[in-house]
């Protein structure tokens, strides 16, 4: 009975080191981001050190880099539309946010579920549909040469990544400055308005200036994402920026060029630049100015004439934002669809055709981003409590070294788990790791701990330590204060992080091509990729994709109405 | 930095958030240059009151005059009302500097202007020296007084504060509402005061409000209020009271008052009938011995308060709060002593009903 | 346990397909070939032969060989199935193919000029595949424009900013096409062949499918695709339609078995399989419509179906160098992403320019500036290297993967020369359009 305990008291100290199990779960978390994140990165730009002839670690490829002026092109060209997608995004989620926040508005709710919509769609689905609405020949060329004898170069060059870019990461920003913006105290405002201001002198000098955390939090999001994006501009054939020079130099047949890995390497690094650029700035602007008497944000009531305005302002941004999906919706009804502003004819015939090939797509997803997901917010809980309710050491790089991720390109992570595993065996058998499903769902995991991470932190922020304090006078420990006082008022929080990693990674497509080894083993967007490969399986794919964003929509939906009931019954609570 | 006063006319002013009604009939009226205070529990509508004059809020239907003039219809950054909140609502991404010149600037002041009036008011509040820190800089007292400063630099009409002192640390409250006062009657400022401590209201304001339900109970100065309450709730919610309930009739001798347990007070003219008495607990007096028109009773529990002793005794009923002032070496009743009460029935209140 | 994951949803035809799979070899295969294809091949070879399954993992032929490359010291794959030739002398020249023995009957030993399997033994053809030009008649209708029946009329300007075409990095197939007309009308009259039908290209496609997807929608009128892509797209019912130019380049689909596959007998039976009657009979099934190269199985091939048995002109005018192609492969593509993918909108807006110039002086006319217009030409047409420069092993070596010893003598990057041709094609363009709209001004 006693043997394990006098084992470990018997053998020397330095072995059985004194390690509370929080501080072990801080070091496991640790060696897995850096397992998982940093050494398949660094294995994929380590190659950008190489000399290509000789193999030996040079700086000639940096120097190679900046001399060309191809990549100099990139650069800027990957620049300007990043800012530009930003410029853009805002403009679409501004005024959804504002209206949905300061107003009493008729559906705010579906506005601000249906503004996230974009965001579970990949986005190279996205391209497909706004190719067909927008493009060249697109339903709204077509109409407008036809009735007006003009036509506007939506989807040309880099004004077509910069659309769909920005109708795709949007809710970025709608999601950060909408939450910034709840959290405003009404006094901020009552008391501007006290002193003479109103309108828009209002809105740019007191409202906007106190969401600018939350604004920069999504727009260096969205930056990063448009700077990383490789799906888009490929499928809309641009090819001067630089995440489609990487992945065209990396995946060439046969080439060696170390410019790809190069490129990938500036990539990371300038993502990482902005992400530490973007917390710079929010350093020490901490607005959470919801104070005791406050009522959080004012809410107004509309004239007759504000609402027509902002109705017809939601009813527009809607409608663009939601092209893809109209266009998607049209295409897996429609049979044939080619140089007209509307399939020829409809049918169910894509939706047989989808369900017969397709049930093993869905069954993976589901799968594959449950199980990313639910690793997702159990690590993210774990580090927001580390971080934020101890002292370790080095535990805010715990929370630097997760939110990397979101710089690093699908791509590159891709590849640098291909490299990584193909000589491990799964254990207990003779198949290498690389071919396994489960990696798939490592990488998505990894891919998507950011998002989840942040949505975990914001809810422990907001238990008061008093609340686990006087679990613990009562006698609970630390465990079961986290199990039953932390974890059930965090649910909400949870809740919407999972919702967030789970339908993201759906529709994950960047790493996840880089790792299916068989199509039995395939996600839905890669399904849908397939489908989309040939001349009759177009329908089809875009059948699938349908259900992909019903199957994420309502989770959504669900998640959003369980975190609605939530807050209610947390405010009713305060009150009596 | 001074304007001209301006008196306030409150008619029949009516509120509701929904279906609740907030407000209901308020009428009230408020002397130019005066010092008035709202004074209620919490739920008692006299912050949604204080709004109602800023603008703030559902629209109201009545009237509020400020200066003879109808401001229900103007927004609120027309009204030049200036008002205080209760959690100052300093800008935090705006140094004091900006926070105090903001409605200078919204008024389109050139900025020499500004900057001299921003001196100016921080100069007031006595915290010149802190015009370029951010707000997160400052203590809880410092943020008051920069709030006070950001609103009374526009110059407004009528100053509103709005439970300005709840956020502050004991001693501190009672050395800022001194400052507020001197300020106040350095400014000639009609000033509303919301709070929910009679003690605020009663060493600050010239008269003031006690509101419940969304209704004004009485209006008059604090020493009106506490020594002659127009009704129960009034005398209940200002200092402590012994309510007795009882008859009112007259005697050859003058007016009596029966309790319900039989027990009989001499006081002077009241309507006859049913009513209920006030006594305060300092014009109550324990006697040792049995006397007329006294009330017998057995001591509970007593507390030392300091100045004064005080008794809860059973009698008449009800368990009566009884003060007697301390001086060094006095002797007390314990607790089980018989005792008599005496009631100076000269400072005792009758209320029909 | 995924299995059982799975669930419900999975139905009870995926388990009964999941027990028998137990009792069945399992034969991995990468392919770039679109389910459409593969699923009835699949299906035709399981019923054949029932002891086997086919495990079909779909990769571009470009990231199929970077993954067998990337797999290969734990290698899973049993067959490699793709287009293009070039794609397997690469995991061929990477030691990543292994010869094996197949035994057919009735297959000829070339097809076209190109012979139709490895010498070597390694990889094998099993279909063929001709490059042609499909058009979306919608389009075509709509802009007034009749459809091009040569390469040549692709120069036309009647088709500026109409045509579309994949670049030859991502696709093996179009790489064959353009080493095909450079070997056809020589080095520099091929580029400049090339540089002038890619003035009036909308794009240049990343996917060699976003070619025919590109024409069904409408989105560009033409576009320079493999037969069967054409020949798909319309029995999918879009408004296209395909036609061979009569110099095409016609090539055979390959097939191998990758080399230490972990089930190597099975890959084999699966390449017998391809290449029986029966095997080869599929391949005239709609949604896949590729030539067959069993001469036999033409006599129940659809009316119009093309026979390049019996058709000579198909294929025929060009003998293909299978050893220069493969000795310059990675440095041809580099040349046309760097002069034309990378580039486009300033080699369209040059050669839009040139265009302009030329119908504004049709009549000759005016010397000066047809003197101009020549020299715009000349400048458009300049190549950066000459053949011999294209065929030098050390140069071309500069663009492949082989690593050299560190003993040897270092040559330029990579990305250096990149840089030097960039600059020379941007410069070159540029000043070609210049000279173009002085022309016009006259």
């Amino acid at each position: 009975m006693s043997t394990n305990q006098a084992l470990a008291e018997r053998l020397p100290r330095f072995l059985v080191p004194k390690v509370s199990g929080i501080k072990l779960v801080a070091i496991l978390i640790a060696l897995m981001l850096i397992g998982l994140l940093i050494v398949p990165v660094a294995i994929v730009i380590f190659v950008a050190f190489q000399d290509p002839a000789t193999g030996a670690l040079t700086l000639q490829n940096f120097v190679d880099f900046f001399r060309t002026s191809l990549f100099r092109e990139s650069f800027w060209n990957s620049f300007y539309v990043s800012s530009v997608s930003v410029i853009m995004a805002t403009v679409i989620a501004m005024p959804l946010a504002y209206i949905t926040t300061r107003f009493n508005f008729r559906g705010s709710i579906i506005i601000q579920s249906l503004g996230f919509i974009p965001l579970i769609m990949p986005p190279f689905v996205g391209a497909v549909a706004m190719q067909l609405i927008f493009g060249r020949n697109g339903s709204v060329n077509l109409l407008l040469r036809d009735n007006f004898g003009v036509s506007i170069p939506f989807m040309e060059g880099l004004n077509g990544v910069i659309l769909v870019q920005s109708i795709h990461y949007f809710p970025f920003i709608l999601i950060n400055l909408s939450a910034s913006l709840r959290n405003i105290d009404r006094s901020m405002e009552e008391a501007a308005q006290n002193l003479g201001s109103s309108g828009m002198r209002l809105f740019r000098r007191i409202v906007f200036p106190l969401a600018m955390p939350g604004y920069i939090a999504g727009a260096a999001l969205v930056f990063i994402k448009v700077f990383d994006d490789l799906g888009t501009p490929l499928l809309l054939n641009v090819n001067n920026m630089l995440a489609p020079q990487a992945f065209l130099r990396i995946s060439s047949i046969g080439i060696s060029d170390p410019m790809g890995y190069v490129i990938s390497c500036i990539l990371v690094v300038f993502s990482i630049f902005s992400l530490w650029a973007s917390f710079l700035f929010m350093h020490g602007k901490d607005y959470a100015t919801v104070q005791k008497g406050g009522g959080g944000m004012s809410k107004r009531d509309l004239l007759f004439s504000e609402k027509a305005l902002a109705y017809a302002a939601v009813g527009f941004i809607l409608l663009l934002v939601l092209s893809p999906h109209i266009g998607l919706l049209l295409l897996s009804f429609g049979t044939i669809w080619s140089y007209a502003p509307l399939p020829d004819a409809y049918t169910f015939a894509n939706y047989v055709t989808m369900w017969d090939g397709s049930k093993d797509y869905i069954t993976n997803t589901l799968l594959y981003a449950g199980l990313a997901a639910t690793a997702d917010v159990i690590i993210g809980t774990m580090i927001a409590y580390i971080v934020l309710r101890t002292n370790i050491f080095g535990r805010n790089a715990l929370d630097y070294l997760a939110t990397a991720a979101l710089a690093v390109p699908g791509v590159v992570l891709g590849i640098g788990y291909l490299r990584m595993f193909h000589g491990v065996n799964i254990p207990f058998s003779n198949e290498p790791m690389a071919s396994w499903w489960v990696i798939i769902a490592l990488a998505l995991m990894i891919r998507r701990l950011p998002y989840a991470l942040r949505a975990c932190t914001a809810a422990l922020q907001q238990v008061s330590s008093a609340l686990e304090e006087a679990a613990e006078s009562l006698g609970a420990n630390k465990f079961r204060t986290i199990k039953r006082v932390v974890i059930p008022l965090m649910s909400a929080g949870i809740l919407a992080g999972f919702v967030t990693s789970f339908a993201t990674a759906a529709v994950e497509l960047s790493a996840t091509i880089m790792l299916v080894s068989s199509n039995s083993d395939a996600p839905l967007a890669y399904g849908i990729y397939l489908f989309m490969q040939t001349p009759s399986g177009r329908g089809a794919g875009a059948a699938l994709g349908i259900v992909a964003v019903i199957l994420v929509a309502i989770g959504m939906i669900m998640s959003q109405l369980i975190i609605e009931r939530d807050k209610k019954l947390r405010s009713t609570g305060d009150t009596q | 930095m001074t304007t001209e006063k301006q008196g306030i006319e409150i008619d029949n002013l009516h509120l509701s958030f929904g279906d609740t009604e907030v407000l209901s009939g308020v009428n009230l009226s408020i002397k130019p240059g005066e010092f008035f205070a709202f004074l209620g529990p919490s739920g008692s509508g006299k912050s949604t009151l204080l709004r109602a004059i800023a603008g703030f809020g559902p629209r109201p239907s009545g009237s509020i005059e400020i200066g003879g003039k109808d401001v229900l219809d103007l927004q609120p950054w027309k009204r030049n009302v200036g008002m205080v909140f209760q959690s100052y609502a300093l800008w935090p991404h705006m140094s004091v500097r900006d926070n105090v010149g903001f409605g200078l600037q919204e008024r389109r002041e050139n900025k020499a202007v500004i900057r001299s009036k921003v001196d100016a008011a921080l100069e007031l509040v006595g915290l010149a020296h802190l015009a370029e820190r951010m707000p997160n800089q400052l203590s809880g007292g410092q943020q008051q007084r920069i709030a006070l400063a950001r609103t009374v630099v526009v110059e407004p009409k009528i100053l509103l504060l709005d439970e300005p002192l709840s956020n502050l640390d004991a001693s501190l409250r009672v050395e800022m509402r001194r400052e507020l006062l001197a300020l106040q009657r350095k400014l000639g400022l009609t000033t509303i005061f919301v709070t929910h401590d009679q003690e605020e209201a009663n060493t600050t304001s010239d008269r003031m409000a006690v509101l419940d339900g969304g209704v004004i109970q009485q209006i008059g100065s604090p020493q009106e209020l506490y020594d002659t309450p127009a009704n129960l709730f009034v005398a209940d919610f200002l200092g402590t009271a012994n309510i007795l309930k009882g008859d009112v009739t007259k005697t050859a001798e003058g007016f009596i008052f029966t309790t319900q347990t039989g027990d009989i007070l001499a006081i002077g003219s009241a309507e006859t009938g049913s009513g209920s008495i006030v006594l305060r607990p300092q014009n109550i007096s324990i006697e040792a011995k049995n006397g007329p028109r006294t009330i017998s009773g057995t001591i509970k529990h007593r507390e030392f308060l300091g100045s004064q002793m005080r008794y809860l005794i059973d009698a008449a009923g009800i368990e009566m709060v009884v003060d007697e002032s301390h001086r060094a070496g006095a002797k007390w009743f314990d607790a089980g002593s018989r005792v008599n009460l005496a009631v100076n029935t000269d400072a005792a209140v009758v209320i029909a009903g | 346990m995924k299995n059982y994951l799975r669930g419900s949803a999975a139905a009870i035809s995926f388990i009964a397909a999941a027990g028998a799979a137990n009792a069945q070899e399992t034969i991995v295969v990468i392919t770039s070939f679109p389910d459409s294809m593969t699923t009835p091949i699949e299906a035709a070879f399981e019923a054949a032969n029932p002891g086997y399954d086919l495990e079909i993992l779909n990769k571009k032929t470009s990231a199929g060989v970077k993954y067998i490359q990337e797999i290969a010291g734990q290698n899973t794959a049993d067959v490699f199935w793709a287009s293009a030739p070039d794609a397997f002398e690469v995991l061929k020249n990477d030691g990543l193919l292994a010869t094996v023995a197949v035994t057919s009957e009735g297959i000829p030993d070339i097809i076209g000029s190109y012979p139709l399997n490895d010498p070597d033994g390694y990889y094998y053809g099993f279909a063929a595949a001709g490059y042609g030009i499909m058009w979306n008649e919608r389009y075509l209708a709509a802009n007034d424009l009749e459809p091009a029946r040569e390469w040549a009329d692709l120069k036309n300007t009647e088709y500026h900013g109409h045509v579309g075409m994949s670049a030859p990095s991502r696709s093996g197939t179009t790489h064959l096409t353009v080493e095909t007309l450079l070997q056809g009308e020589g080095w520099d009259a091929g580029w400049a062949e090339w540089k002038w039908i890619a003035g009036n290209f909308a794009t240049v496609t990343e996917r060699s499918f976003g070619v025919p997807d590109g024409v069904n929608t409408g989105n560009f009128g033409l576009g320079i695709v493999i037969d069967f892509f054409g020949f798909s797209s319309k029995a999918s019912g879009f408004p296209v339609d395909f036609a061979y130019p009569t110099t095409t380049a016609l090539v055979p689909a390959n097939i191998a078995v990758v080399k230490d596959a972990p089930n190597s007998d099975a890959a084999v039976a699966f390449i017998e399989y391809l290449l029986t009657p029966a095997g080869q009979e599929v391949l005239l099934d709609p949604a896949i419509m590729r030539l067959p190269i069993n001469p036999a199985t033409y006599d129940n091939a659809p009316e119009g179906f093309p026979n390049p048995f019996m058709d000579s002109s198909i294929g025929a005018a060009v003998s293909f160098d299978v050893a220069k192609s493969g000795a310059r492969y990675n440095l041809v593509n580099a040349m046309f992403d760097v002069m034309i993918t990378y580039r486009l909108d300033d080699l369209r807006a040059a050669v839009g320019a040139i265009q302009d110039a030329e119908a504004k002086h049709a009549d000759g006319s005016n010397a000066e500036a047809m003197a101009l217009i020549a020299e715009a030409r000349a400048l458009i047409e300049a190549s950066p290297i000459a053949e011999a420069t294209s065929l030098d092993a050390d140069f071309a070596g500069i663009f492949t993967k082989k690593r050299k010893k560190a003993t040897d003598e270092v040559g330029p990057r990579q990305a250096e020369i990149e840089q030097e041709w960039d600059a020379m094609v941007v410069a070159n363009y540029g000043r070609a359009r210049e000279l173009a709209e002085q022309a016009s001004a006259m």
